[in-house]
C-alpha cells in the first residue's frame, strides 16, 4: 500500500468529518441496572474465588440484572469486588455455548447435533475405549469450579461404573500441596480456624500471596483490622514481588524466588534459640518426624535448624533479606497475642509446595499459635469449589469422598458398599495424577478423556508439550463448558452447560463452609445442569457396555428433575451416607437449613441442629468442635481425631531448603513468576467477557524491575520476547518496583498464544503433592520493539 | 471514525469555542488552548507517532479546530509514551518530561464510586495508574487523587468499571490547566 499512516490519517479526518454531518449522534447510555430494579432477589454464593462471598442475583422478568452482597453473612459482609458484582452479564452473554458440538477429525468444523446424538456419541466412545484398551484407557478431568453435586457424581461413575480412578480436576494445579501439608502436619485436611480468626489476629504473616488482588473481598478484612489496630496487629509479607498486598506491611521480607524454605526454617531457628517456643504445647501436644514411621527428638530438630541461622539463610534468600529482618518477623510471629498466617500458590506451586506448608505449619506448632482466637495456619484457595467439591467430594486420584483414600482397603469398601455395588468394583490402585494423565494423553494411553469446567490447554504449565497430546486425533475429547476456550479447540464434542445461578448446587470455600447457590433463571437455548448430562450419559454407557452396575451408580436419581431435585437427591446421597463418620461430616447441612443459613454451614456439621448455627469455627477444640468431644481420648482441650495420624498429635517436620527445578543460568538468567490481577480470573474466559472487566486489563504484561529494565533499555510498554527452555511469548513491559531484581512478573489470564505464558512456564512438579512447579522457571528477555497497539483475544469457536 | 462520532462537551457551543472538556483532552505538553488552534498546524504527526493511537485528529464539528489533536481518554487514554512531544514541529506541544505532564486532573466521584459509596471493593484506578502510590493512594482501601503528581494521562478514567450518568465513569479528567487562567 502507497499510503502512509499519516497520508492516511490526514484523509480520514476528512472524510470522516464528511460522514458525520447530519449523523445523529447519541449519548452512551449507563447500562447499569439499579440495585431496586429487580422483581426478586436469589441467594447464593460467588462464582469466583474461594473466598465465598454471598451474593444474591436480582431477577427482573426472568433475567438477571445485578449481584449484590448479602450484610449478614459472615464471610463477606456484605462486600463484593467488581468480579462479583458483575458476573450476572455472562448469563446472557452472546458467546454462550447453546447445543452440542461434534465433529469426528479435530481438523473439521463442528456441527450442531442434538443433545440425544451427543450423549449417544460420548457413550459409544467411552465405551470403546474400555472395551478395546481397558478402565485405565479413560479419564475426567474436572474442576474446582464445579458444584460438589457434579464433581460427586462424575467421579461415583467414573470410579464405580468405569472402573477407573482417573479421576483428576484443576485443584491439583492450585492446592495439593496444601491438602499435602495439612494431612502430614495436622493429620486432617483443611483449616482448623476460619475468617473470623482474622478479627482477633495481633500479627498476619503473609507468604507466597497476593491477596489483596486474588482474594480481594477477604483481604479487606485483613486491611480493617490492620487500620484499627495499627500499632496492635503487625502483618509481615513475604514475597519475592512487591505487591499490593504488601502496601499493608509492617515488614516486608522481599528473597529471591524458590529461597522460602531457607527462610522459614530461619524463623524457627530463631524461635528456638531465643526461647519464644510454647513448651507446654509442644509436650502436650506434638512429635518431631523426619520421615512418616521415623520420630526423633527436640534435640534433634535443635541441631537440624543450626544450618539455618539468620546469616547463612540471608545469604540463601537475598533480595532485601537481612539477619536482623528474619529475627524480627520471627519475634513478632511468636511474641504476638495471636498469629494468622495465610498463603496461596506462591507456597503450593513449588518443587517442594508440601514442605513449604510443612514449615509453616512448624511456626505455628512451636509457638503454640494454634487453637487460640486469631491463631492459625490458614491456606487460601483459589477456586470457589476446591475444598468442597474436590478435597470434600473426592475429585482427584487418590481420594474417594469423604477424605478417604483409595488405597485404604477398609475406606474403599466402605464406599464400594454405601454405593451398593459389588467390593473391588473401585480399583486399589490411585489413577493418573494430572500431569501423569497428560503425559498419558501425550502417549496415547488414554483413548476417552472429558475436561468439565475448566481449559487445560491454557492453565497447564509448559502448555504446548500437552496441546499437543489434547490434538492427537487418536484422543477423543469431550469438554463441558459455557463459552469456547482454548480447550474446546481440541475438542471433539463441545456439551453447553448451565452457569451459575442457571442451575442449584453447593460450593465449598476455603474455611469448611458449604453454601447453596439456588437456580434463579433459565440456561441459555440448550445448555444443560452437568448432573443431567453424566446421568444421562451413565444409562447409555450401562447399555453399550452391558453392564448393570453403571446403571446402579445413577440408578437414585433416575427420574428427578434436573434443575433442583437431582442435584438436592445427590446431595442427600453423599452427605447423609458418604460423610457419615468422616471429618467433614455434613449431615446436618441439607439444603432445607443451607436455604434457611444467610451463609452456610461450617463442617463438622453432624447434626441439622449444630448445621443451623452454622457449624464448626474451630476444628479440634472441646465445646466448639462436636466431634472433639465425641472422638476425645483424655482431658486435654484439644482433640487431634484427624484420619492421617494415628498418634492423634501434631507433626513437627524437618525438612531441609530445597530450591526450584530449574535455576538462572547463563542462558537463561531471569526467574519467571506468573500471578493473577484483580480485575481478571483465571483462563479469563469469563472474566474476559465482561467490558467493565477487560478494558481494565485488555492483555497481559511482563512487569519487569526498573533497574534490569535500565540494565537491557527497556521502557514502559515496549514489546519484549519472554523465552524459555519450552516456549516464548511476546508481551508490553511494565516497569515497576515489583519483582526483585532478576526476576520478572507475567499474568497468565491472557488466551493469546502471544501472551499465553504457560507456554513459557515449566512442568516440574512435587514428588510428594504433584502440583507443578508453576511459580519458579528460569529465561531469558528482550526488547524486540516499541509499543504496539495489541487488541483483547478470547477464543472462539466456527460451526 | 468511532472516536469522532462521540461528541464533545462543547460542541453546541461557538465553533470557536475550545473542544477541550471533561475527558477529552490535549496531547501532552499542550499550549494554553487560547494559542492552540493558532499554534497547530494540523500536520498529523502526533497523531502519527503515537503507537497506541491515543491521539485522534478532530473532525469538522469542531470549527477552528478540526485537524487539531485531541485524546479521548475514555476510549484510548494516554500512556505517557512522551513520543508526541518529540516530533510537534512548532511546540503546541512542548517537550516536557513524563512526569511534568498536566493533561488535565482525575476526580474522583465519591458519589459514583462504589468503593466510596461502599457497595464494594474496586481499585482499578490505582491498579492501573502509571504513578501508583504517587499520583492515586489508597486511604483505607479507597483511592483518591494526589493533585501534585496526577499527570491526566486518563488511564484510570479508561480502567474505571464503573459507569455514571452521561458516560463519566466514577474517575473522570477535567483539563484545569487547559487554558491561561487555569494555569495561574
Amino acid at each position: 500500500m502507497g499510503l502512509s499512516r499519516r497520508e492516511f490519517i490526514k484523509r480520514t479526518a476528512a472524510l470522516t468529518a464528511a460522514s458525520c454531518a447530519g449523523v445523529s449522534l447519541t449519548l452512551p447510555q449507563a447500562e447499569e441496572a439499579q440495585a431496586f430494579d429487580a422483581d426478586e432477589w436469589v441467594r447464593g454464593s460467588c462464582r469466583l474465588c474461594g473466598v465465598g462471598c454471598r451474593v444474591e442475583l436480582g431477577v427482573k422478568n426472568g433475567r438477571p440484572v445485578a449481584l449484590r452482597g448479602v450484610p449478614d453473612s459472615k464471610t463477606n459482609f456484605g462486600y463484593l469486588c467488581m468480579k462479583g458484582m458483575l458476573f450476572y452479564k455472562l448469563m446472557g452473554h452472546p458467546d454462550r455455548l447453546t447445543k452440542p458440538l461434534y465433529r469426528k477429525s479435530k481438523k473439521d468444523k463442528f456441527k450442531e447435533i442434538s443433545w440425544d446424538e451427543a450423549l449417544d456419541i460420548a457413550a459409544r466412545e467411552f465405551a470403546k475405549a474400555v472395551k478395546t484398551h481397558g478402565s485405565d484407557s479413560v479419564a475426567y478431568y474436572g474442576s474446582g469450579q464445579a458444584l460438589t453435586e457434579e464433581t460427586y457424581l462424575f467421579q461415583k461413575v467414573m470410579r464405580g461404573g468405569l472402573r477407573t480412578n482417573n479421576v483428576e480436576g484443576n485443584p491439583r494445579l492450585c492446592m495439593a500441596s496444601a491438602v499435602g501439608g495439612y494431612l502430614t502436619s495436622f493429620g486432617a485436611d483443611e483449616p482448623i480456624g476460619s475468617y473470623a480468626d482474622i478479627e482477633q489476629a495481633t500479627c498476619f504473616f503473609l507468604i507466597g500471596s497476593n491477596m489483596a488482588e486474588a482474594h480481594p473481598v477477604l483481604f479487606r478484612r485483613v486491611m480493617r483490622r490492620k487500620l484499627d489496630n495499627k500499632d496492635a496487629v503487625k502483618v509481615i509479607n513475604a514475597d519475592p514481588r512487591i505487591s499490593p498486598t504488601s502496601r499493608v506491611a509492617d515488614l516486608h521480607l522481599q528473597f529471591e524466588p524458590g529461597t522460602d524454605l531457607a527462610l522459614l526454617n530461619a524463623m524457627a531457628y530463631v524461635i528456638i534459640e531465643e526461647g519464644l517456643y510454647d513448651e507446654k504445647f509442644i509436650g502436650q501436644y506434638t512429635t518431631f518426624r523426619m520421615g512418616k514411621k521415623e520420630e526423633v527428638s527436640f534435640e534433634e530438630y535443635r541441631s537440624f535448624l543450626r544450618d539455618y541461622t539468620p546469616e547463612r539463610a540471608a545469604a540463601i534468600c537475598k533480595g532485601n533479606i537481612t539477619p536482623d529482618k528474619i529475627r524480627t518477623a520471627a519475634r513478632w510471629f511468636a511474641k504476638s497475642n495471636a498469629t494468622m498466617s495465610m498463603w496461596t500458590m506462591g507456597i503450593n506451586q513449588r518443587k517442594r509446595g508440601v514442605w513449604a506448608n510443612n514449615l509453616i505449619h512448624n511456626l505455628h506448632i512451636i509457638t503454640g499459635q494454634l487453637m487460640k482466637p486469631g491463631a492459625d495456619s490458614f491456606s487460601l484457595t483459589g477456586q470457589p469449589n476446591a475444598c468442597g467439591g474436590v478435597r470434600e467430594g473426592g475429585g482427584l486420584c487418590h481420594i474417594l469422598p469423604g477424605h478417604r483414600l483409595v488405597k485404604k482397603d477398609k475406606l474403599r469398601h466402605q464406599v464400594e458398599d454405601l454405593w451398593g455395588i459389588p467390593r473391588g468394583r473401585i480399583p486399589a490402585k490411585p489413577g493418573y495424577h494430572t500431569m501423569a494423565m497428560f503425559t498419558a494423553v501425550n502417549q496415547g494411553k488414554i483413548k476417552a478423556i472429558w475436561i468439565n469446567c475448566t481449559s487445560p490447554a491454557q492453565s497447564l504449565p509448559n502448555a504446548d508439550l500437552y496441546r499437543k497430546g489434547m490434538a492427537r486425533e487418536d484422543l477423543f475429547m469431550v469438554v463441558t463448558d459455557i463459552f469456547p476456550t482454548k480447550t474446546t479447540e481440541l475438542a471433539n464434542l463441545v456439551l453447553p452447560t448451565a452457569f451459575h445461578f442457571e442451575k442449584t448446587g453447593v460450593y465449598g470455600c476455603t474455611e469448611r463452609r458449604s453454601q447453596l447457590t439456588w437456580k434463579a433463571v433459565d440456561p441459555p437455548g440448550e445448555a444443560k445442569p452437568e448432573v443431567w448430562i453424566v446421568r444421562e450419559w451413565a444409562l447409555r454407557l450401562a447399555k453399550e457396555l452391558d453392564d448393570p452396575v453403571i446403571a446402579k451408580c445413577v440408578a437414585p436419581f433416575v427420574g428427578k428433575e434436573e434443575q433442583y431435585e437431582l442435584p438436592e437427591a445427590i446431595w442427600n446421597e453423599y452427605t447423609q451416607k458418604l460423610t457419615k463418620g468422616r471429618d467433614n461430616d455434613l449431615r446436618g447441612a441439607t439444603y432445607r437449613v443451607l436455604r434457611q443459613r444467610p451463609d452456610g454451614v461450617q463442617w463438622p456439621a453432624p447434626t441439622e441442629e449444630w448445621a443451623l448455627k452454622g457449624g464448626t469455627y474451630k476444628k479440634f477444640v472441646r465445646g466448639m468442635d462436636p466431634l472433639a468431644d465425641e472422638h476425645a481420648k483424655d482431658e486435654k482441650p484439644y482433640q487431634f481425631y484427624g484420619p492421617a495420624h494415628p498418634d492423634k498429635k501434631l507433626w513437627i517436620w524437618l525438612r531441609p531448603h530445597k530450591g526450584p527445578e530449574e535455576m538462572p543460568d547463563a542462558e537463561f538468567p531471569f526467574y519467571l513468576s506468573t500471578g493473577r490481577v484483580i480485575d481478571q480470573w483465571h483462563t479469563a474466559s469469563m472474566t474476559g467477557r465482561i467490558p467493565e472487566l477487560m478494558r481494565a486489563n485488555p492483555y497481559a504484561y511482563v512487569e519487569v524491575n526498573p533497574r534490569d529494565a535500565k540494565r537491557l533499555g527497556i521502557s514502559p510498554g515496549d514489546m519484549i520476547l519472554v523465552e524459555s527452555r519450552r516456549g516464548r511469548n511476546l508481551l508490553p513491559a511494565k516497569v515497576y518496583e515489583g519483582p526483585v531484581e532478576g526476576m520478572v512478573f507475567v499474568y497468565w489470564y491472557d488466551q493469546h498464544e502471544d501472551r499465553l505464558i504457560n507456554r513459557v512456564t515449566k512442568d516440574a512438579f512435587d514428588p510428594g503433592s504433584k502440583e507443578p512447579e508453576f511459580k519458579i522457571c528460569a529465561c531469558r528477555i528482550k526488547r524486540v520493539s516499541g509499543p504496539k497497539v495489541l487488541k483483547p483475544y478470547l477464543a472462539s469457536i466456527t460451526t | 471514525m468511532v472516536m469522532a462520532l462521540t461528541p464533545a462537551a462543547g460542541v453546541q457551543g461557538s465553533l470557536l469555542d475550545s473542544p477541550v472538556g471533561v475527558n477529552l483532552l490535549r496531547p501532552p505538553g499542550a499550549v494554553e488552548e487560547e494559542l492552540f488552534p493558532a499554534k497547530c498546524i494540523r500536520c498529523g504527526r502526533c497523531v502519527e507517532v503515537c503507537p497506541y493511537r491515543s491521539i485522534v485528529p478532530l473532525d469538522a464539528r469542531y470549527g477552528v479546530h478540526a485537524g487539531t489533536p485531541a485524546v479521548f481518554v475514555a476510549k484510548i487514554p494516554c500512556y505517557l509514551c512522551m513520543k508526541c512531544v518529540e516530533v510537534c514541529p512548532t511546540g503546541t506541544l512542548r517537550r516536557i518530561a513524563l512526569k511534568e505532564t498536566r493533561m488535565g486532573l482525575a476526580e474522583i466521584d465519591k458519589h459514583v464510586c462504589v468503593t466510596w459509596r461502599d457497595e464494594g471493593l474496586c481499585r482499578t484506578c490505582y491498579n492501573v495508574c502509571p504513578l501508583k502510590e504517587e499520583a492515586i493512594k489508597l486511604d483505607e482501601l479507597r483511592p483518591y487523587i494526589v493533585e501534585e503528581a496526577c499527570t491526566g494521562c486518563g488511564i484510570c478514567v479508561h480502567g474505571c468499571p464503573v459507569a455514571g450518568e452521561r458516560g463519566r465513569k466514577a474517575v473522570n479528567i477535567h483539563p484545569i490547566y487547559s487554558t491561561r487562567q487555569g494555569r495561574g
